[in-house]
């Protein structure tokens, strides 16, 4: 089961210079609520910058975690 | 059974589709069901292929969309997002506009 910190640190470790928030929506541990600022999203569709979290978060996504709200913007 | 082929051509035969957890009656999902709560509102047919049909509808998605998760909207073809973006875009206007550029 990962928490919110893991999930924190997951992506700012995978993305340069990310900041993330990462709340849990439901309070079990599998259902987060992510924003990340990040300049490396500049020049991204939403669907890239998406699938940049998406990728931080690797095999947990679906498994350990099993669904994410995600908001980022560039700054 | 589906493959990303299958998935391919759905996709290019309809307009607006979302491939969700549960129907457009009964969404089994948050996510799902916002997604096609927005599809709702925003007034044009749309199709849902809910994933739990087929086990393999799910693989075959996610490996030709490389998302991993549902729901997923497609707009012509192309992947719009899940609930977050679809939901960002239809606060922003940015989702209409996109539908009414589609192809009808």
């Amino acid at each position: 089961m990962l928490s919110t910190q893991d999930v924190k640190q997951l992506i700012e470790a995978a993305i340069p210079g990310a900041t993330a928030e990462v709340a849990d929506l439901t309070g079990t541990s599998d259902h987060f609520d992510i924003r990340v600022t990040a300049p490396a999203f500049a020049g991204k569709s939403r669907i890239e910058q998406h699938k940049m979290v998406q990728a931080a978060l690797g095999q947990h996504l679906t498994t350990t975690i099993h669904a994410v709200q995600i908001k980022t913007s560039t700054e | 059974m589906w493959t990303p082929e299958t998935v391919k051509d759905v996709v290019s035969k309809h307009r607006l589709v979302i491939f969700a957890k549960g129907t457009k009656e009964q969404p089994m999902c948050g996510f799902s069901h916002r997604a096609i709560h927005i599809m709702n509102l925003v007034g044009q047919p749309f199709e849902v292929v809910n994933i739990f049909d087929d086990p393999s509808i799910r693989p075959a998605l996610v490996e030709f969309s490389k998302w991993p998760t549902t729901p997923q909207l497609f707009v012509d073809g192309e992947l719009i997002g899940g609930s977050d973006i679809v939901l960002e875009m239809y606060e922003s206007g940015e989702l209409q506009q996109k539908i009414a550029a589609a192809k009808s």
